[in-house]
């Protein structure tokens, strides 16, 4: 073996006799030696490849599952807060019980410990989950922190916890389309919450950057006291007049802010089962109505604005107007020449007309576009829904949207056209997000002149405090409300049909420098007895009720003019 | 056989091995504690967290208005009423007494500043 190893020493070997034994020596023990390293690799060779094998055969192997499933991984989000900063949504960790049914050592034991905390658990059911050598049993989902911490206290072997982040609604129904919501994964898929992903949370989402720590909260323009009363006056209306559906907004005129808005029917962002009904639709930005009566503002004030009409304009409303097939009649008909004002207060639809006509068809479709009255609307809530208007205006058309018919739009727009109206002639967008007089100020388009503006006050004030004027039931003492009516008859099977009604009142206060605009919606009331079913009776009503228990909290001041002598007198 | 060098860099060496072994050791349980003080704040923060949610939920208006009317008849509470704001210049004064005019005159703060000369 060794000769085999080494032939060359052999040869040196048999050339050199003077030296054989030192030789032979050297040659048994090196030989030796040289056997022992070899030997000790052959060893370490083996160990390592032994190791080596087992890696790889250790990889070729599926794991044996064991333990709970990765904590799933849910995306933080911002929470969002009201302008006062109350909470409106907000991410809570729930924590999941879970057992591993191969480590827990005596079942019974443990259910018995764990009913003291849990006294609802199926003892049966869970029982045979504990049983059946599972890997991972869910026993309990969404504890709360104290079950939790009691449940720990128990130091039950082969149980833990999963926490999971779950999307809270602190007010519930109340913001419920605002605030809108949020699915499994935390992704927002109605209201502001889908607004929010759309901002770039998604993205950052994805990319796991979304900690909870630099997410800030996103503040509304929403005051949640607001918001309640009106989510509260609606749904009493709702159900005093036997309505299918109501709502309400309060617009700050200002600046364009969605203070509140509210309709119903709605649902529980917490437990969503029903928000996907086919009633379920908020009304206010997302249902198309033609809006009645109340579009006559925007009627008279196109004719104010048109120079070709002025306060003391005269209207011949003595007969009715025959175009087609179709007759338009007064409500409330003088069967008289009307002035502006009366053409207003009174509501007539003759009159109206009149308005239209002399700034004629495609001027009056011009400044509805111009209000942004027929424009989808552009805001931060994603269900917002195209007004539709006939494809080709001719006269009957041009006749019958000077008193809101002929044409679909939104609630909110129609408050927004109003609030354009009532502050000086600006027209800027809704905004769902805090925004000050200067920020919408740099986004506002003039639509109307500062005369104009100056005389729809008026007329709005007329309305409320001229005898006759329809919006009467809308006022609170102090508060100085004015606004206009609109009863619109529904379309049922493409026919006007008397019995159903669409009412809304479209309101502004205080009147001297209006700040808020509120907007009342609802839908097929109806009579309660010995009253009628119009407008002034359950719109205004609403709007009125909103106004006295929401204006101090808005800031607005209550004046009394001369009452306000005989408080002074009367310390 | 042992040179004194030898016998010093032992030594040396020892102590080197025990200061590393005990910063190890300290540094552990720095890490431990700071570890658990991160526990710590991390269920604060979520404590904190759950107790804002339910200080939103106990503060809801809507509740509240439930409470209210519940309670109205109880605490006499009534709806405020427009008539009840006011600014405090819209305040009527109020109306003096002799008392006032005399404490006022001792402490040499005049209400009424007019002197005719025939009284002081």
């Amino acid at each position: 073996m060794i000769g085999r190893i080494n032939p060359f020493r052999r040869i040196r070997q048999s050339g050199d006799d003077s030296s054989i034994v030192m030789d032979s020596a050297r040659k048994s023990t090196g030989g030796r030696t040289r056997n022992r390293v070899i030997m000790t690799m052959a060893v370490f060779f083996g160990i390592y490849a032994t190791i080596g094998g087992r890696l790889v055969y250790l990889g070729f192997q599926d794991p044996v599952p064991s333990g709970a499933p990765a904590s799933r991984v849910t995306a933080s989000r911002p929470d969002i807060i009201d302008r006062n900063g109350e909470v409106l949504a907000t991410d809570i960790k729930t924590s999941s019980l879970f057992a591993e049914p191969r480590h827990i050592v005596d079942a019974d034991e443990a259910i018995e410990k764990l009913a003291t905390v849990l006294p609802n658990l199926d003892y049966e059911q869970t029982y045979n989950k504990l049983k059946s050598g599972a890997g991972f049993v869910w026993l309990q989902r969404q504890l709360t922190p104290r079950q939790q911490s009691e449940i720990m206290q128990l130091g039950i072997p082969g149980i833990g916890f999963r926490t999971e982040t779950r999307r809270f609604y602190p007010a519930g129904a109340t913001t419920a389309y605002i605030v809108g919501l949020t699915n499994i994964d935390n992704q927002g898929i109605s209201g502001l919450e889908k607004y929010i992903d759309g901002q770039g949370l998604a993205d950052l989402q994805q990319s796991g950057l979304a900690l909870p720590k630099d997410l800030a909260p996103v503040r509304l323009s929403v005051d949640l006291r607001v918001q309640h009363i009106v989510h509260d006056e609606i749904s009493s209306a709702m159900e005093r007049f036997r309505a299918i559906a109501a709502g309400a907004v309060v617009l700050n005129a200002k600046t364009g802010e969605v203070v509140a808005m509210a309709s119903v029917p709605d649902f529980d962002p917490n437990n969503p089962v029903n928000a996907q009904d086919k009633d379920r639709l908020n009304r206010m930005s997302a249902g198309l109505y033609e809006m009645g009566s109340t579009v006559k503002s925007f009627t008279t004030a196109m004719a104010l604005d048109s120079g070709k009409a002025n306060l003391n304009s005269t209207f011949d409303a003595t007969r009715p107007i025959t175009i087609g097939r179709q007759t338009i009649r007064d409500f409330h008909g003088k069967g008289r020449v009307l002035t502006l004002p009366e053409v207003f207060i009174y509501s007539s639809n003759i009159g109206s007309a009149r308005e239209a006509d002399i700034v004629g068809i495609e001027g009056h479709r011009e400044f509805l576009h111009r209000l942004g009255i027929l424009e989808r609307m552009k805001t931060e809530l994603p269900e917002v829904a195209r007004p539709v208007e006939p494809k080709v205006w001719k006269k009957v058309h041009s006749i019958t949207a000077s008193f809101g018919h002929g044409f679909t739009t939104t609630p909110l727009q129609t408050a927004v056209g109003a609030a354009a109206l009532m502050n000086g002639g600006h027209l800027m967008n809704p905004t769902f997000l805090a925004r000050t007089v200067e920020e919408a100020m740099a986004d506002a388009t003039r639509v109307v002149s500062e005369k104009t503006s100056a005389d729809m006050r008026y007329l709005y004030n007329l309305n409320a405090t001229a005898p006759g004027g329809s919006g009467r039931r809308a006022t609170v003492p102090g508060y100085r409300v004015g606004g206009k009516t609109g009863t619109a008859e529904k379309v049922v099977n493409g026919r006007y049909v008397s019995g159903k009604r669409f009412n809304a009142f479209l309101a502004a206060f205080p009147m001297d420098d209006p700040q808020y605009i509120v907007l009342s919606v609802i839908d097929e009331p109806q009579a309660l007895p010995g009253q009628g079913a119009t407008a002034g009776f359950n719109a205004a009503p609403i709007v009125s009720n909103i106004i006295r228990r929401s204006a101090a909290l808005l800031g607005v001041e209550p004046e009394f003019g001369q009452e306000k002598a005989a408080t002074l007198a009367s310390y | 056989m042992f040179r004194t060098s030898d016998i010093v860099l032992i030594g040396v060496m020892v102590a080197a091995a025990a200061m590393t072994y005990s910063i190890k050791r300290d540094a552990g349980e720095q890490l431990a504690a700071v570890r658990k003080l991160q526990t710590q704040i991390r269920t604060e923060e979520e404590t904190i967290d759950l107790l804002k949610a339910d200080w939103s939920l106990l503060t809801q208006p809507a509740r509240l208005q439930r409470l209210v009317e519940r309670y109205q008849e109880q605490l006499g509470l009534e709806q405020v009423n427009p008539y009840q704001f006011a600014r405090i210049d819209s305040l009527p004064q109020r109306p003096l007494s002799i008392e006032d005019i005399t404490a006022a005159d001792a402490a040499g703060r005049l209400i009424d500043q007019t002197q005719t000369g025939a009284v002081e």
